[in-house]
């Protein structure tokens, strides 16, 4: 120990020598279109496309945090979505992309709808055409539509699309309306009105139709007539009240089993077979991807789901991968793209094994119309059959950068009107413009 | 008579005793019990975790551990070796460099000397927040984010270290020996080194430690300073958790992260639990 | 004599330089890392000066704009730091209180004789390790097992004791209670042993002589331990004071930063931290600093005049 001290003391000198040894910055290289860079930054915020990008783009998987495609070395950045955090270690990051070293710049990053206007309206991402991303025949119109800029100036591409849909359980819906065949299920739940007798039905026989009243939020939202900012002042959409209408309805009746957060514990053990909850809702990189407890081996219920429209048609999310500005990997980043939106094995690949909704229609098309393709999941149903229907739908409008936060504020501030926390909802809406008004200085709150 | 007396206050003693040993071993038993549930939540599967409480082990403890060791989005044997980092350097700077302030100030005659004195035990109320706001600006504005070195070289100036440091010397270092060694030719920093540090072995173990489990659990600063993946410590992984991605919720894995972010303090703890007890008292008391 | 006792004086004088060199690497370090920012957030604090998406907004000066907008009422109706200033006093309060009053009684057990507590270091570093834990660890564990579908509700519902899952991280009351448990177990065992220091520093002689006197243990509590305490007793309680005002790490975690229900558990460096969230809005930053340098510097002028009454 005394040895071990004395050794310790003589340490922060040679500490401090290493810690002014350290290089002052590099002089960032420029993009050179000849010799690209040796290391390839992709930026996301969970593990999805990571995990294709390891299966069907790179050559070799090095650990959890570097793939290897030819003498690049691919390596991922995570944040959590949550919060926002993702959006401000990227923002940071962005901003800094002139300082930093070649190696160390962004390439690639991913965004979602919620805040996609926000890069794709600056100068921190590029126009993809001019990398050689040209061919936009097989994608879905608004995919292109939510990364271009206010120009029409493309900025990257989606790799799957997102048309959301009601999954329920198969049992439940057997015992409340005496049938699970998607087609029955869609005309009893065709609109609102339909939906809330069934949840009435549903009470009666003990089950719950929704796992949380935050479950149809995204449906409500994405259903909007107006955006979330209009002339720099918040604005609440009249389909956003319409939700708390069917929120409170819902608590008053016993029809939801939580008021939780979509993502907690609560609303997800819902997900397990022992749930009494009917209906979930999602697109289906939900059910393929946020649906673990649902395919838990021991406590989960595989095959007991099927999908239909629901209520209202609507679409949530989608991954965008942007080409970020000073990238020195440019033909790479293209490669990638267009591997994920043209590359039609890569896209098979993509509906067959991963049970994703690609972005490339031909490739959609024909297992929407295979009939021998099922998902195990959904209890042999063929997915693609009822997405691409609903993929027909999809308009991207009222739309802004700062939606996640708006989204998920709202949802957290109405909660505590739901649970009683807050008297009225007046109170619970002037938390949600307090927090609004703290969060973003941009914004005028009345 | 006097016998009776006697035993009914030796009843009362007793009764006091027993209350005082339950009082205790409830208390013990609170600051046990989340450890140890810790410790067994973390050795069971997700759907076991979802059956509710129980005092046995489940049979998951490795598996656990290696899906938190390779999680993917929470980098845990990065974070851990970037926290080992920033704690042992802190650790080390902060008790060189205070001992050092603080022997400067004790021993030393010059103008400034009570000025400085007085300073330092100012500035050491003022919260750290306060400097955040200007800090993480100049941060980025110099390129100093996801730089590890730039939370731990802050330590040198520890104003609650160096009162610790300063109360210690003035109980421990006669003034004579420093005189004594100069009459014998040492250099000042040769004193310090090989006379003074020796002495204030014990308050530097102690603030080491103290320092240690500080930027082992430190959470604000990091938080707004590391944005890259390969910088992230520990702390900024744990608070993750709370706003994780949940669709790959696995609440074995959780209850493993979190009892791997605080086992390399509870083990130190434990080997050292004596002298940071005694550590806690003897730099206070004195103020 | 004399010549022994000019040598060192004069020596003292010539060595005088050593004791700038001495504290060089601390001013320096706190020059550039404490002052500069501190001198910056104030200078911030009068600008208007965030980031819109990937734009800049200023900086421009807007005087004291920030300031007001700082004791301005919100939409809800209130001036949102008086309230989260009260939000701290009182989560502070909440955890404060036990963690005193256990303090004090375990401190007191621990240095009766006539107790004569047996396995002391047992307890001593038992009580002590909740202090170790990561405020944001023992926070999300208690976010796990307190949630509808977590252990604590599962224990209540399976033994009757409750009919339906309790929502503690819904409720104010809950929430707030969780928060105060959190801190007095983290706190309390710190607490115990520096007012064991404290009374054991004490002259034994004095009690003593009270006893001798026919005094029982409650006034010997009252008439000697308490007022020979106080010192140490108002140095504690004002570093947990100041500790309180920088509570974040456990509500933050706890309540993923909303401060849930109601903004019932913001506290102030909650508050902050929203500042400095994705619009990296340093001029109100700037503000509320100042503001907590203030209220830190009246508390610490406290502590200091109770440090110079002793």
């Amino acid at each position: 120990m005394k040895k071990l001290l004395s050794g310790l003391l003589a340490m922060p000198l040679v500490l401090t020598l290493v810690g002014c040894q350290k290089p002052a910055d590099p002089t960032p290289a420029p993009a050179d279109e000849t010799a690209e860079g040796a290391v390839l930054n992709v930026w996301t915020w969970n593990e999805e496309f990571w995990g294709f990008l390891g299966k069907y783009y790179a050559d070799e998987v090095v650990d959890e945090y570097t793939l290897k495609k030819g003498d690049v070395t691919i390596k991922r950045t995570t944040y959590p979505s949550d919060g926002g955090a993702y959006q401000d270690a990227l923002d940071a990051a962005l901003l800094n992309q002139a300082n930093a070293a070649a190696d160390d710049k962004i390439d690639l990053f991913l965004a979602e709808a919620d805040y996609i206007l926000k890069y794709t309206n600056s100068d921190a991402t590029m126009d993809v055409k001019s990398i050689g991303v040209t061919d936009f025949s097989n994608t879905y119109k608004y995919t292109v539509e939510a990364a271009s800029d206010a120009n029409g100036v493309v900025k990257g591409v989606s790799f799957q699309c997102c048309p959301a849909a009601v999954i329920y359980r198969r049992s439940i819906a057997m015992d409340v309306l005496g049938t699970d065949d998607p087609a029955a299920v869609q005309e009893a739940l065709k609109d609102w009105d339909a939906f809330n007798a069934v949840a009435a039905a549903a009470k009666e026989k003990g089950y719950t139709m929704i796992p949380t009243t935050n479950a149809t939020y995204r449906v409500f939202s994405n259903n909007a007539t107006s955006p979330w900012v209009v002339d720099g002042k918040l604005n609440i959409d009249a389909n956003i009240l319409k939700w708390m209408d069917q929120s409170e309805e819902f608590v008053k009746n016993g029809y939801t089993a939580y008021t939780s957060n979509i993502w907690g514990d609560e609303a997800t053990s819902e997900m397990f077979a022992d749930g009494k909850s009917m209906c979930f809702f999602g697109p289906a990189w939900y059910f393929n991807f946020s649906m673990t407890n649902a395919q838990d081996p021991e406590k989960g219920c595989m095959g007991d789901w099927a999908i239909c429209q629901g209520p209202q048609a609507w679409f949530w999310g989608g991954t965008w991968m942007l080409a970020a500005t000073g990238t020195d990997n440019p033909t790479m980043v293209a490669d990638i793209m267009n591997t994920f939106i043209n590359n039609e094995e890569v896209c098979d690949a993509l509906v067959k094994n991963e049970a994703q909704f690609s972005n490339n229609q031909a490739v959609n098309n024909k297992y929407a119309e295979d009939e021998t393709f099922g998902s195990e999941f959904l209890g042999g149903q063929n997915p693609n059959a009822v997405f691409a229907e609903l993929a027909k739908n999809i308009k991207f409008q009222n739309v802004t950068q700062y939606d996640q936060l708006c989204n998920e504020g709202l949802q957290t501030y109405f909660t505590e009107f739901l649970d009683g926390q807050v008297a009225t909802r007046e109170d619970a809406i002037n938390n949600f413009k307090d927090y609004i008004r703290t969060t973003y200085p941009s914004i005028t709150v009345e | 008579m006097k016998k009776d007396v006697n035993k009914s206050a030796e009843l009362k003693l007793l009764i006091s005793r027993i209350l005082v040993y339950a009082i205790l071993v409830f208390l013990a038993f609170l600051c046990l019990f989340f450890f140890y549930l810790m410790i067994i939540n973390s050795s069971r599967s997700n759907a076991q975790l979802k059956t509710g409480f129980t005092i046995i082990p489940g049979g998951n403890f490795m598996k656990n551990f290696s899906n938190a060791w390779h999680d993917g989005s929470i980098n845990i044997p990065t974070g851990m070796k970037n926290s080992f980092i920033v704690a042992i350097c802190s650790a080390l700077l902060t008790t060189y460099f205070s001992a050092m302030t603080a022997y400067g100030v004790y021993v030393y005659n010059f103008k400034l000397k009570n000025f400085v004195h007085i300073f330092i035990l100012a500035i050491m109320m003022i919260p750290s927040q306060v400097s955040a706001v200007g800090f993480i600006q100049l941060a980025f504005k110099y390129n100093l984010t996801n730089k590890l070195w730039v939370l731990f070289v802050p330590s040198i100036a520890a104003p609650v270290v160096y009162f610790y440091m300063y109360q210690y010397l003035q109980a421990t270092l006669p003034l004579e020996m420093v005189e004594a060694a100069r009459i014998y030719g040492s250099s000042e920093f040769k004193i310090f080194n090989q006379i003074v540090l020796p002495i204030m072995k014990p308050a530097i173990a102690v603030q080491m430690i103290f320092s240690f489990v500080g930027s082992w659990n430190n959470y604000f600063m990091p938080s707004l300073l590391l944005n890259s993946a390969d910088k992230k410590t520990v702390p900024i992984m744990i608070a993750q958790l709370r706003s994780a991605d949940y669709s790959k919720f696995d609440m074995g894995k959780v209850y493993m992260l979190m009892l791997m972010a605080i086992l390399p303090v509870m083990v130190i703890y434990i080997i050292l639990s004596k002298s940071i007890i005694k550590g806690v008292t003897s730099g206070s008391v004195k103020g | 004599m004399q010549k022994t006792e000019k040598l060192p004086k004069t020596k003292s004088i010539s060595y005088s330089r050593w004791g700038y060199i001495f504290i060089a690497p601390f001013f320096i370090i706190y020059t550039i890392f404490t002052f500069y920012p501190q001198l910056l957030t104030v200078y911030n604090s009068f600008f208007e000066y965030y980031r819109d998406g990937l734009t800049i907004i200023g900086p421009r000066f807007v005087g004291l704009q920030n300031y007001k907008t700082l004791f301005s009422l919100n939409t809800s109706g209130y001036v949102p730091i008086f309230k989260f200033m009260g939000n701290t006093l009182w989560l502070w309060i909440i955890g404060a209180l036990p963690q005193f009053t256990i303090a004090m009684l375990l401190a007191l057990f621990f240095t009766s004789t006539r107790l004569d507590i047996k396995g002391q270091q047992f307890f001593k570093t038992v009580i002590y390790m909740p202090n170790l834990i990561m405020a944001s660890a023992f926070s999300m564990l208690f976010f796990a097992l307190f949630s509808q579908v977590g252990p604590v509700n599962q224990l209540l519902v399976s033994s009757g004791m409750a009919l339906k899952p309790i929502n503690f991280l819904g409720m104010r009351v809950t929430v707030q209670s969780l928060i105060g448990l959190m801190n007095f177990l983290m706190w309390f065992g710190n607490t115990t042993i520096l007012l064991m220091a404290g009374i054991q520093s004490i002259d034994e002689a004095l009690f003593e002589s009270a006893r001798l006197d026919g005094s029982t243990s409650t006034q010997v509590f009252f008439n000697i331990t308490m007022p020979l305490l106080m010192p140490i007793f108002i140095y504690v309680l004002i570093t947990s004071m100041i500790g309180g005002i920088q509570m974040f790490d456990v509500p933050q975690v706890l309540t993923n930063g909303h401060g849930i229900p109601n903004n019932t558990s913001t506290t102030l460096i909650m508050y902050l931290n929203n500042f400095l969230g994705i619009s990296k809005n340093y001029g109100m930053a700037g503000a509320l600093s100042v503001l907590l340098f203030f209220i830190t510097a009246v508390l610490s002028g406290i502590v200091f005049k109770t440090i110079n009454r002793k």
